[in-house]
């Protein structure tokens, strides 16, 4: 039994009960509750008392009992506040078309601004999920190619194991190399690339595995999948443990036991992997790899360093790698100075390092400005809209505001009233904004591009972004009107002789610039539409309709698919070659006497040019003969172009010289210009070399105008003869562009969207001045219509105010679109439809459209009126 | 009868005031509520009742003494209005009513 003194009630529901409920009931029910305490002791127990304590306590919190409400009443304010609130909400529903003009624009900008929210916080996130990402280095190069330093993300091989001998700071080393092979387990058989590193890997890199250990890639007989390379060959089952079998060549195969699968990575991230298996696999798939060739790279390499104040150490350290590089390697390769980059901001970086084995997000983040840009527009275009209706609508109000102004509301007051009135609208059309963003806006553009923004509402930033945006919006909109209207003196405003609201020059202006802004607006839009058209119809340089590829193992193999594809009649020409347009290149570069040139290089055979259809301006094409035209090139005419400046005897490119890797070629002929690649990367000077056979890597051929399809499943089908182990792997060669294609579509829609709300935007300010205007001048119109007005001259009066407006808005929007849709195409695309006057029409052209039926829709209303309403209204 | 709104719950609490007169505070009010309706009540909900009821002009309160029991703490005594009782009186009239009203058509409806 507890001593009686040591009864006492819980403390902390008492504080609980103290700092809510109000003071006055506090003596009462404190001492209640203690007398209830005391009875219950008596007949439960001690603990049961304080139970029943506690939780009556908790059910004494009731609306009526708590304090804080009673604090607000008290402060003069709050009736204040809630009369604003009153007056908003009733102005609110009593103009509906005002109301949503308002509330829809600012959704539709906020929910803009949250879209851009959600994509910067998505870019700014990529790879950050790494726990060392600061620890992380990748190690690149700078070397002189063509006269400038660039900085490459690969390395000599042997780097990574010198690193990790030579420097105690350095805590983890791994080096990273792709290649392709054939998959096998059980009848399914893909292409895939595998990813060959170090054990280290994992433990650099923060990839948390799903199934499995990360240790196991340690055993050379290990590999590890990701989780969606996992589902495409054992469904949801667990793997670990069963045997995949990895084709490296035809007769060169191993068993690999599944020791781990990755979780699922996040969606912003630049560096992943489908396969990890251990480096020294090379030494079964690739016997004579030589991991001491300091003439060769390895993809990447990568070291782990406790302080970021030892690179400087290590940097120095690594100043002997240099003599024995450049000491092994061909000139072209000799290498200035070692940097690192931190895994961190490498995703930024990567766009300015070559061969980087991260993606680069460079294009995000320039995404991420005009995004800001937009949605700063499309927020001025509604803010422009608020402003307008609330000045035009003034006239409505004046009297509310002499009036509080008599009863002593001072300037101050009139204006937090209008700004408090703002907020409470600007709140609304924050949450239908946040939803828009949330439902419509964010998974519709991850829809197009096929990825996740991973945007969550339970992100801490957003919840502060949101308020800045409400208040920064509310302030934008609300500071003009509010200050406008409550300059005016009680007097004027109670005798009646302050008249305003109709012809403010600032709502001129506003409606003006909205105009110019939705010019510009269509402009851009119409522009990428036809763009996409254009692209669509624009020459490649060479044939890429009637033109198939497929790849090849090796020479064998080639010559197999070769001779039974040789006996179709369908088919004109077939070639063979180690690259292959639109798929691959490797560069070169061209030694002349006083300078270098990098140039691309594709190694093909003598009858290429004739099966892609590339054109020959001049000279000759290579022959067919086994061994001839070893020290040959075929150029492009922007290599002839970029050489014109360094040739040394008169202007014929046919005939120069220069020497790659010490060998000296001769141009024996140029093609016409042509696209490797998409639209959206620049034409590159290009050479063309005899491709040794036994590197023969594409079998590409041309066949009859009409018979592509039925070539193309003749060549798949006949490759599933010769070879049943390995899947099929070609495609039309239109079909190497898709990506740009589909890209070049979204970029459309996306346009056409932001056109579409900033248009409606304008429009609907627009719709509402000019109904805002009509209902103003109801007893001109219906006096004019007595006195025998026809709708022609109600029209001209409409219309006339507005005239001299559109004509200006037009003078600015056409060039001001003009200008900035090309500065905007030349920025981003290296080739597009040339900007002409037509977008600029177009513009102009809609616009004058919504001027007519905007106009059109009052007219109808005014000319159905019945004049005798007009005139009875007061 | 419009402006009086009195729920049922506050009207059971208000006849335990009227019933206890100067016993009427919280604790004994819940007490005798307890032991009439023969189910727990917590102390929140007689709270509410009673400054609810205060609020809109049914009761008036005023301290009373303080116990030992109650740490030192004064009751508040709570006492009906003579609006309440009017209030009061005319519910139990309009009740009184329907109840007369009743027999009668229990009986009709017999006959069918």
């Amino acid at each position: 039994m507890i001593e009686s003194k040591h009864i006492v009630p819980p403390q902390w529901p008492l504080k609980l009960l103290r700092f809510f409920v109000k003071k006055r009931y506090l003596e009462e029910i404190e001492g209640d509750m203690e007398e209830l305490f005391y009875d219950n002791v008596e007949q439960v127990s001690y603990r049961k008392a304080r139970r029943i304590y506690t939780w009556e306590m908790v059910k004494l919190l009731r609306p009526i009992l708590i304090k804080n409400l009673e604090v607000l009443e008290k402060i003069n304010q709050y009736a204040m506040f809630k009369n604003y609130f009153k007056i908003s909400i009733r102005g609110l529903v009593k103009n509906p078309l005002n109301s949503f003009i308002n509330v829809f624009g600012l959704s539709a900008a906020i929910g803009i601004c949250v879209f851009a929210y959600a994509f910067a916080r998505w870019t700014y996130s990529t790879d950050q999920f790494h726990e060392h990402k600061n620890e992380v280095y990748l190690i690149t190069f700078s070397a002189n190619r063509d006269g400038t330093a660039q900085q490459f993300g690969i390395t000599p091989r042997p780097l990574g194991e010198m690193l990790r001998g030579d420097f105690a700071q350095i805590k983890k080393v791994c080096r990273v190399e792709d290649r392709n092979v054939v998959m096998k387990y059980k009848d399914n058989v893909f292409h895939e690339r595998v990813r060959y590193t170090d054990p280290e890997f994992l433990e650099m890199f923060t990839f948390p595995l799903k199934w499995g250990v990360s240790k196991s890639l340690s055993d050379v007989n290990s590999i590890i999948l990701s989780e969606e390379m996992s589902i495409k060959y054992f469904g949801d089952e667990n793997p670990v443990g069963q045997d995949i079998i990895m084709i490296f060549a035809k007769d060169r195969t191993k068993a690999f036991k599944v020791a781990g699968v990755a979780k699922k990575f996040p969606d912003a991230h630049t560096i992943d992997f489908n396969f990890l298996i251990n480096i020294e696999n090379f030494r079964t798939s690739e016997p004579n790899y030589d991991f001491h060739d300091w003439n060769t790279f390895v993809s990447a390499t990568l070291v782990q360093v406790n302080n970021s104040s030892d690179l400087k150490t290590i940097e120095h350290g690594m100043g002997k790698y240099k003599k024995f590089q450049n000491e092994a390697a061909q000139p072209d390769w000799a290498l200035s100075s070692f940097t690192f980059e931190p895994l961190a901001t490498l995703h930024q970086r990567a766009g300015d390092i070559r061969d980087d084995i991260s993606h680069s997000s460079g294009d995000n983040y320039k995404t991420i400005v005009y995004l800001i840009v937009l949605a700063l527009f499309i927020l001025a275009l509604a803010c422009f809209n608020y402003i307008n209706i609330a000045i035009a609508t003034a006239a409505k109000r004046l009297k509310e505001i002499g009036l509080r102004k008599t009863i002593g509301a001072t300037r101050g007051l009139v204006i937090v009233q209008f700004l408090s009135e703002n907020l409470v609208i600007t709140s609304f059309a924050l949450i239908i904004g946040l939803i828009l963003g949330y439902t419509i806006f964010i998974p519709g553009f991850e829809q197009m591009w096929h990825f996740s923004m991973e945007f969550k509402l339970n992100d801490p930033n957003l919840w502060i972004y949101l308020p800045a945006i409400l208040v920064f919006t509310s302030i934008a909109s609300g500071i003009y009107p509010s200050l406008y209207i409550s300059r005016f003196q009680v007097v004027g405003i109670l005798k009646g002789s302050v008249k305003f609201g109709q012809k403010n020059p600032v709502t001129k202006i506003f409606l003006c610039m909205q105009l110019i802004f939705a010019c510009i607006f269509i402009t851009i839009a119409s522009m990428f539409t036809l763009n996409t058209d254009y692209m669509a119809e624009r020459s490649w340089g060479y044939n890429h309709d009637e033109t198939l590829y497929a790849n090849v193992p090796d020479y064998a193999s080639y010559e197999e698919l070769h001779a039974l594809m040789a006996q179709d009649p369908e088919v004109l020409s077939i070639s063979g070659s180690t690259h292959h347009l639109g798929k691959s290149n490797t560069t070169a570069v061209l030694h002349f006497p006083d300078r270098e040139l990098e140039v691309d290089q594709l190694s093909v055979d003598a009858k290429y040019f004739e099966t892609m259809g590339l054109q020959l301006k001049e000279g000759r094409s290579f022959n067919d003969h086994e061994g001839s035209d070893k020290h040959a090139v075929v150029v492009n005419e922007l290599l002839v172009k970029n050489m014109s400046r360094l040739l040394s005897g008169g202007k014929n490119a046919v005939g120069q010289h220069f020497t790659i890797d010490s060998t000296q070629y001769e141009v024996i002929g140029v093609t016409k210009d042509f696209h490797s690649y998409s639209f959206a990367k620049k034409i590159k000077p290009t050479i063309f070399r005899v491709a040794d056979k036994a590197d023969y890597r594409y079998l590409s051929m041309k066949v009859r105008p009409g018979s592509e399809v039925k070539a193309f499943r003749k060549l798949q089908a006949k490759w599933a003869q010769l070879f049943p182990q390995i899947p099929f792997e070609g495609a039309h060669q239109e079909d190497t562009w898709v990506g740009y294609f589909e890209a070049n579509r979204i970029y459309g829609i996306v346009w056409r969207v932001f056109t579409f709300i900033a248009v409606s935007l304008a429009s609907l300010g627009l719709y509402g001045l000019i109904t805002l205007n009509v209902a103003g001048r109801v007893k001109e119109f219906s006096i004019r219509k007595i006195l025998g007005a026809g709708i022609q001259s109600i029209a001209a009066s409409i219309t006339n105010q507005y005239t001299i407006l559109f004509v200006i808005a037009l003078i600015l929007g056409a060039p001001a679109g003009y200008v900035l849709t090309k500065l905007l195409f030349e920025y981003s695309f290296p080739y597009h439809m040339p900007v002409g006057i037509s977008c600029s029409i177009i513009a102009m052209v809609i616009l004058i459209l919504i001027l007519f039926t905007t106009v059109f829709t009052q007219v109808r209303k005014v000319s159905k009126a019945n004049p005798v309403d007009g005139l009875k209204v007061e | 009868m419009k402006k009086t709104k009195l729920g049922e719950f506050e009207e059971l609490v208000l006849l335990t005031v009227a019933a206890l007169q100067r016993d009427a505070y919280g604790v004994e009010i819940k007490r005798e509520l307890e032991d009439r309706l023969k189910e727990r009540l917590s102390v929140g909900s007689i709270q509410s009742a009673l400054k609810r009821m205060e609020e809109k002009g049914f009761l008036t309160s005023e301290f009373g003494e303080a116990t030992q029991k109650r740490g030192g703490k004064r009751k508040r005594i709570y006492a009906t209005t003579s609006h309440a009782h009017k209030v009061l009186a005319e519910m139990k009239e309009i009740r009184a009513g329907l109840w007369s009203a009743m027999p009668k058509l229990a009986y009709e409806l017999k006959l069918i």
